[in-house]
C-alpha cells in the first residue's frame, strides 16, 4: 500500500471520504436488548425474563424486574425503553383494576392486549400472558401495534436465541415443570449468547389455581474473584471542611402517621 | 477489529524477526514500542482499527507500559487499559495507583509501584468489576506476568453472561 | 445522557422496523361462492416473527379479508372495519353486502393512504353470489373475478392468468388457490410457512389449514421427513 518514498500517502483519503459520505464511517453496531419469553402449557402460561438493563454498552441495573403485574391473572414481560414498559403496563393495570370494580368480573387477557396495542410511538415490545375464563393465552405486541397470538413467543434482542430453544424443545400440553425448564433454558440462551441480556432468570407461572412469581428463579453466576488486598481508606482521607449539626428538636418529625386517602 | 489485530500482529512478528537478523539481538522493549508506533502511523490515513498496550522490561530491567491510540500516538506510563471497558477501569487504576499530579514540580514519579502479588490482585479485581458492568467484557481474562525470570501466564474465569 | 432502558434501546434495526406481511394472498370466485388463500409468514427484516400467522381475517360471517403490507396497519384497518360493519349490521337488522364491506375498507385505505402500507383483498358471499374486491396500495377499489396480492404475487401472475377459468367448481377453485400459493411460497423468500384457505358460499365459511409438512415439495426441494 502506498509508496515507500517517505512522506504522507493520501491515496485513500478520497475513498475514505466517499465511504464516510455513504455512511460507513464509525463501525458501531450496538445490538443490545433483553430476552423475554413465554409458553403455554397444559393448564396455564409460563413467562420468563432476564434481569439486565443497559444504557448504551454499560449495564445500568444487574437485577431489574421485567415481568410486570397487569392483573391478578395476567402478567406482562417488557422489552424496550424501561420507562415505556413500566408506565404502559402500570397504566393498563390500573385501567383494568377500575374495569374489574365496574364489572365485578375477572379481567380477560385479550382486553389487556387490545389496551396495550394501539399505544403506538411507545417503544415497548411485550410478551403478554395470562389465564381467563377462556383458558390460557399468550400474545406478543410489537411497538407499532401489531399483535400475534402464539403457543410460544419471544421478544427482545435475545429473542432469536430463545426462539431457537423453543423451536427445538416445544411440545404441546407440557407439564408445569417441563414448561418452566424450557422457558428457563430459553432465557439462559439469551443470557449467555446475547450481550444485551444477562444476570438472572425470572419466571412467572400463571394458571387457574393462581400465580407463582419466581423472582431470581435461577442465579447463574457470582463474581469469580474477590480482592485479597482490599484497599481501606483511613478515616479522614476525605477531609472535613465544614460541619453543621441540626438538632432533631428543631425539625418537624411525623412518625408512622399514615396519610388518609383523598376521597374528595 | 479482529482482522486488523491479526494483520498487525502478523506484520509485527515478521518485523521482529527481520530486526533480529539485521541486529543480531532481540528487540528491546522501548524499541518494540517505537516500532509499534511507526507501524501504526504508517497507516495514518487507513488505520488499523486496533487499540494497543505494549509492556515489558526496559534496558534497566524496570517494568514498562506503553499505551497507544489507533494511529500510533504513544506514551510510556506506569499502568494503562484499553478497549470497551476502559472508561470503567481507568478511573479505578488512577485511584489505586496514581500518586501526586505528574505536573507537580519538581517532577516526581507519579506511579505507585505495587508488589507483584498486589498488582495481580488489582488486575484481577479490575477485570471482574469491568465484566460486571461492560457488556463486551466477559468469559475469561488472560494475565501475563513479565519478570526477569520470564513470562508467566495466568487465566481467570469471568462471568459468562 | 443515554436513556436507561430495560434491556436497552429497542435497536432501530430490530424493533422499530415494521413487522411486515411479506406475503402471498389470493381470492377467487367460483359458481356460488369465493375461495380466499394466504401463506402464514410474518417477517421483521430477515427474521420470521411468526410462522403461523392468520392473514385471513373475518369481517363478517360472510365476508373475509386478506391482509398484506404492514401487520400493524392492516390489523388496525381490519378492526375498524369489523367495528363499523357490526354497527351497520345491527342497524340494518340483516345480512350486509360484500360491496359495503369492501367500500368501507376502501374508505379507510384511501382516506389514510399517506400513513398506511396496506394491500387488501376482500371476498365474500351475499344474495348476489360470491364476489372479490381488491384494494391495492393507493386505495382504489376494484371488483375482479380473482385477485392476487403481496410480494409473492409477482411470481405467479403468469401462472394464474394461464390457469384461471371462469366457472370453476368449488373444489377446482380451492385447488387453484392451493397450487398458486405453493408456487409463490416456493419462489418468494418472504412468503412461506403453511397454507390457509377459506371457502365462503351460501352455507357460510369453511376454513382449511395445511401445515408446511403436508405441502407437496416443489422442484428442487426435499420432501418433508415423515
Amino acid at each position: 500500500m502506498g509508496s515507500n518514498g517517505g512522506g504522507f500517502d493520501f491515496d485513500l483519503c478520497k475513498r475514505n471520504a466517499l465511504l464516510e459520505r455513504k455512511g460507513m464511517a464509525p463501525p458501531k453496531a450496538w445490538k443490545t436488548g433483553t430476552t423475554i419469553a413465554g409458553v403455554v402449557y397444559k393448564d396455564g402460561v409460563v413467562l420468563g425474563a432476564d434481569t439486565r438493563s443497559t444504557s448504551g454498552s454499560t449495564v445500568a441495573d444487574k437485577n431489574c424486574e421485567k415481568i410486570h403485574y397487569i392483573a391478578p391473572n395476567i402478567y406482562c414481560c417488557g422489552a424496550g425503553t424501561a420507562a415505556d414498559t413500566m408506565n404502559v403496563t402500570a397504566m393498563i393495570s390500573s385501567s383494568l383494576d377500575l374495569h374489574r370494580y365496574a364489572t365485578g368480573r375477572q379481567s380477560r387477557v385479550v382486553t389487556a392486549m387490545t389496551m396495550l396495542k394501539y399505544q403506538g410511538h411507545v417503544s415497548a415490545a411485550l410478551v403478554l400472558g395470562g389465564v381467563d375464563l377462556n383458558g390460557p393465552h399468550l400474545f406478543t405486541i410489537f411497538p407499532h401495534g401489531s399483535t400475534d397470538a402464539l403457543p410460544y413467543a419471544t421478544m427482545g434482542s435475545g429473542s432469536l436465541n430463545a426462539m431457537a430453544v423453543f423451536e427445538a424443545g416445544f411440545k404441546e400440553d407440557m407439564t408445569k415443570e417441563e414448561a418452566m425448564a424450557l422457558v428457563a433454558a430459553a432465557i439462559r440462551s439469551g443470557v449467555y449468547n446475547d450481550l444485551g441480556s444477562g444476570s438472572n432468570v425470572d419466571l412467572c407461572i400463571i394458571s387457574k389455581e393462581g400465580v407463582e412469581y419466581l423472582r431470581n428463579h435461577e442465579f447463574l453466576m457470582a463474581k469469580t474473584y474477590t480482592r485479597k488486598f482490599p484497599v481501606t481508606y483511613a478515616k479522614g482521607t476525605a477531609p472535613v471542611i465544614k460541619e453543621k449539626l441540626i438538632p432533631l428538636s428543631a425539625v418537624d418529625v411525623t412518625e408512622g402517621a399514615e396519610e388518609a386517602m383523598d376521597t374528595s | 477489529m479482529q482482522a486488523d489485530m491479526k494483520a498487525l500482529h502478523k506484520m509485527f512478528m515478521s518485523r521482529n524477526v527481520t530486526y533480529q537478523h539485521s541486529h543480531g539481538r532481540p528487540m528491546s522493549c522501548p524499541a518494540t514500542a517505537q516500532l509499534l508506533s511507526n507501524t501504526l502511523y504508517h497507516r495514518r490515513f487507513f488505520p488499523f482499527y486496533t487499540f494497543n498496550i505494549c509492556a515489558g522490561l526496559d534496558e534497566e530491567g524496570r517494568g514498562a507500559v506503553y499505551t497507544y491510540d489507533a494511529i500510533g500516538s504513544y506514551e510510556r506510563t506506569g499502568y494503562s487499559c484499553q478497549g470497551s471497558g476502559k472508561d470503567l477501569m481507568q478511573p479505578v487504576l488512577d485511584n489505586q495507583l496514581k500518586a501526586a499530579s505528574p505536573l507537580v514540580l519538581p517532577p516526581r514519579n507519579s506511579v505507585t509501584e505495587l508488589p507483584l502479588e498486589q498488582a495481580v490482585d488489582l488486575v484481577k479485581d479490575a477485570f471482574v468489576s469491568a465484566g460486571e458492568r461492560d457488556i463486551y467484557t466477559g468469559d475469561n481474562v488472560e494475565i501475563l506476568i513479565i519478570t526477569k525470570d520470564g513470562i508467566k501466564r495466568e487465566e481467570l474465569e469471568l462471568k459468562r453472561d | 445522557m443515554a436513556r436507561i432502558v430495560a434491556g436497552s434501546q429497542i435497536t432501530d434495526a430490530e424493533y422499530m422496523r415494521d413487522i411486515s406481511l411479506g406475503t402471498t394472498i389470493i381470492a377467487v370466485t367460483f359458481d356460488g361462492g369465493v375461495v380466499l388463500g394466504a401463506d402464514s409468514r410474518t417477517s421483521s427484516g430477515t427474521y420470521i416473527a411468526n410462522r403461523v400467522q392468520d392473514k385471513i381475517t373475518p369481517l363478517l360471517d360472510n365476508v373475509y379479508l386478506c391482509r398484506s403490507g404492514s401487520a400493524s396497519d392492516t390489523q388496525a384497518i381490519a378492526s375498524y372495519v369489523q367495528y363499523y360493519l357490526a354497527q351497520h349490521q345491527a342497524e340494518l337488522g340483516g345480512p350486509v353486502r360484500v360491496e359495503t364491506a369492501a367500500k368501507l375498507a376502501m374508505q379507510m385505505a384511501y382516506g389514510n393512504k399517506n400513513m398506511l402500507q396496506a394491500g387488501l383483498i376482500i371476498a365474500g358471499h351475499d344474495s348476489s353470489g360470491g364476489s372479490v374486491w381488491a384494494i391495492p396500495l393507493g386505495g382504489t377499489l376494484l371488483k375482479v373475478p380473482y385477485a392476487i396480492g403481496g410480494s409473492g404475487s409477482a411470481y405467479i401472475t403468469g401462472w394464474c392468468d394461464k390457469n384461471w377459468r371462469a366457472g370453476f367448481t368449488r373444489e377446482q377453485a380451492r385447488e387453484f388457490v392451493r397450487a398458486a400459493l405453493r408456487h409463490a411460497m416456493a419462489r418468494d423468500s418472504s412468503s412461506g410457512g403453511c397454507v390457509r384457505t377459506v371457502v365462503i358460499d351460501s352455507n357460510g365459511a369453511d376454513r382449511e389449514f395445511i401445515p408446511n409438512t403436508k405441502l407437496p415439495p416443489t422442484y428442487g426441494e426435499l420432501a418433508a421427513p415423515a
